[in-house]
């Protein structure tokens, strides 16, 4: 367990800046006028999200539902894809280019036909944040399954190691702080995902996500609401994170000490 | 004398570039001089939306000369998606805007100090398809359904308050009719001075359920400008709203020219689509005991009434808003 004076460098920094823009912000308030439709108040936006907490809270959760199911899949699809990579050269090859198909594909032109493919409603959002998720786990993976010491492999082979045990006991451990590092920027990116998707599939008549609440506030010109709506989301995509970074040092920690 | 600093007159150079760029034709350069313009006033004016027949009276001022027998030399910016025409025209970046009465009011609500000029179509063309076999005749009726629409939007917040929607299943709105075509218990947003027209192009038989008669009626395609241009510059606001009436009635009774401009400026309207426009337009939008002279006048009924309506959906706190802030009365 690390302790508190371990902690707080890295902790209190941010923090600090973080009240320090606030306070600075809120002053420009005190001692100017700036419309509302412009710019909220760092104070407007409090009470904006104390108002509509209820609201926040329930997009919240189906927001994050969408996301972590995407994150998810993506974990699992992309570190096979990426196995399937290593067992073949010919498979990574013809597929590579694809894989990088998924980073460059304007998701906003896309989504449409998501709805079509897969109707509207949570499937098709967690679906969107699954796409725009999967490709830095897939990168990141097929770089740490290949990049293993020659001599290593070498060894393993001279012991007569099938591909089995090359891959589960050589390969794969060895890859995971490369899918740590790329399920840190996936975690972020299936948040917008997941917001995107909402954008487009919404979860019909009663439900909505932080996606919808953007919308709305964007529309009513509540730039209030919309910073608290915004500022959830970055709220849930740094939660991910840190259970990302977490769960990454839990592993790598058990990994290097062993 | 001592010079002048140079970054001093680099930042004489960038301020004067930055501020505000006049309105007025005081600011006559050689290059004005040589033109018929120098005499006019600059005016921008901007559109909530592509060009199309909602705009049609506006594009009929422009064509027909009536801005520039009025001493305005109008640049009109067309819209789209999530244009930011409150915004732009209460912060003075567009001289006056485009929009609808809903939007007034929730910008006000927002700061922004804007208000309506002209309310050409005084009842709202929104409605919403129904496949003509569907058996759906009125708003009750929609049970079942799958709705198309954007609900953040104070029209569908309203359908959506007032209505059992039993069974209804709601998505947001797509820009194309095909998920709608396809599925026969749909139904859709749209204008009714265009969809009806291209869902029958696409061999649909549809029937368009109007909001307004249900009970949402905002002024559309309203003409308006900030606080500060009717306080600062009342004969430009003036103006304006003379030019822009003479442009509506001619587009009421001689559309064909101004069509023409708008398909060039948007050829995705097709002349047929604007000429339906305009007729849906005269059939729906246009109040009929209208007289040339009080055309597009506004009501503190209706201002009062669209008020409380967007209080009683919480879009809007009670008492934020007054009624007589929201528009110039004649």
């Amino acid at each position: 367990m690390k302790s508190v004076r371990e902690i707080a460098p890295v902790v209190l920094p941010p923090i600090a800046l973080f009240l320090l823009v606030v306070l600075a912000w809120q002053l420009v308030f005190l001692f100017g006028h700036i419309e509302s439709y412009l710019l909220p108040s760092p104070l407007a936006v409090a009470r904006a999200a104390w108002k509509k907490r209820t609201e926040l809270y329930g997009a919240l959760t189906l927001t994050a539902a969408s996301a972590l199911c995407g994150f998810a899949a993506s974990l699992i699809v992309g570190t096979l894809i990426a196995i399937a990579f290593t067992f073949s050269r010919i498979i990574k090859a013809s597929c590579y280019p694809y894989a990088v198909f998924l980073q460059t594909v304007p998701i906003v032109a896309i989504a449409p036909l998501i709805v079509v493919w897969c109707d509207y409603g949570f499937q098709s959002v967690a679906l969107i944040a699954f796409i725009i998720s999967l490709f830095p786990i897939i990168t990141n993976a097929t770089t740490g399954l290949t990049n293993v010491d020659r001599d290593l492999v070498d060894l393993f082979e001279l012991h007569n190691a099938n591909r089995r045990q090359v891959l589960f006991k050589l390969r794969l451990p060895s890859a995971v702080p490369y899918l740590v590092t790329g399920a840190r920027i996936s975690s972020g990116m299936a948040v917008i995902g997941a917001i995107v998707g909402e954008f487009f599939t919404g979860y019909g008549a009663t439900r909505f996500g932080l996606g919808y609440l953007i919308m709305q506030a964007t529309d009513r010109m509540t730039t209030d609401e919309l910073f608290a709506a915004v500022m959830v989301s970055t709220a849930l995509g740094m939660a991910v994170f840190t259970v990302v970074n977490i769960m990454g040092a839990t592993v790598l920690s058990r990994w290097y000490h062993a | 004398m001592k010079r002048l600093p140079w970054f001093a007159a680099a930042a004489w150079i960038l301020l004067a570039g930055c501020g505000r760029a006049p309105s007025e034709g005081n600011s006559a350069t050689a290059d004005d001089a040589k033109s018929d313009t120098n005499t006019l006033t600059k005016v921008s004016l901007m559109l909530n939306w592509y060009p199309e027949a909602e705009h049609g009276g506006y594009y009929a001022a422009l064509v027909h000369g009536y801005f520039e027998e009025s001493g305005l030399d109008v640049k009109i910016i067309p819209g789209g998606p999530n244009a930011p025409v409150v915004q732009q025209a209460a912060r003075g970046a567009v001289d006056f805007g485009v929009t609808n009465a809903d939007r007034i009011v929730l910008a006000r609500a927002q700061d922004a100090k804007i208000k309506a000029l002209l309310a050409p179509l005084a009842n709202s063309p929104r409605c919403l398809l129904v496949h003509a076999d569907s058996g759906i005749e009125k708003f009750e009726q929609l049970q079942n359904v799958t709705m198309m629409l954007s609900r953040e939007h104070a029209w569908a917040q309203f359908l959506i308050k007032k209505l059992p929607l039993d069974g209804v299943r709601i998505v947001p709105n797509s820009a194309s009719l095909a998920p709608f075509l396809a599925d026969p218990r749909a139904a859709k947003q749209g204008y009714i001075i265009s969809e009806p027209f291209v869902a029958k192009k696409e061999g649909a038989d549809v029937r368009s359920l109007l909001v307004a008669d249900f009970g949402f009626n905002p002024y559309t395609s309203v003409l308006m400008t900030s606080d500060e241009t009717i306080s600062q510059r009342p004969e430009l606001a003036r103006k304006m709203i003379e030019a822009s009436r003479r442009g509506w009635e001619k587009y009421l009774a001689d559309p064909a020219a101004t069509n023409q401009r708008i398909h060039e400026l948007n050829p995705e309207m097709s002349l047929e689509i604007l000429d339906f426009g305009v007729q849906a337009i005269k059939e729906y939008c246009i109040e009929p005991e209208f007289q040339p002279d009080n055309f597009g006048r506004m009501t503190i009924e209706r201002w009062s009434t669209l008020v409380s309506q967007l209080e009683e959906l919480e879009m809007l706190d009670p008492g934020a808003v007054a009624p007589a802030s929201l528009f110039l009365a004649e």
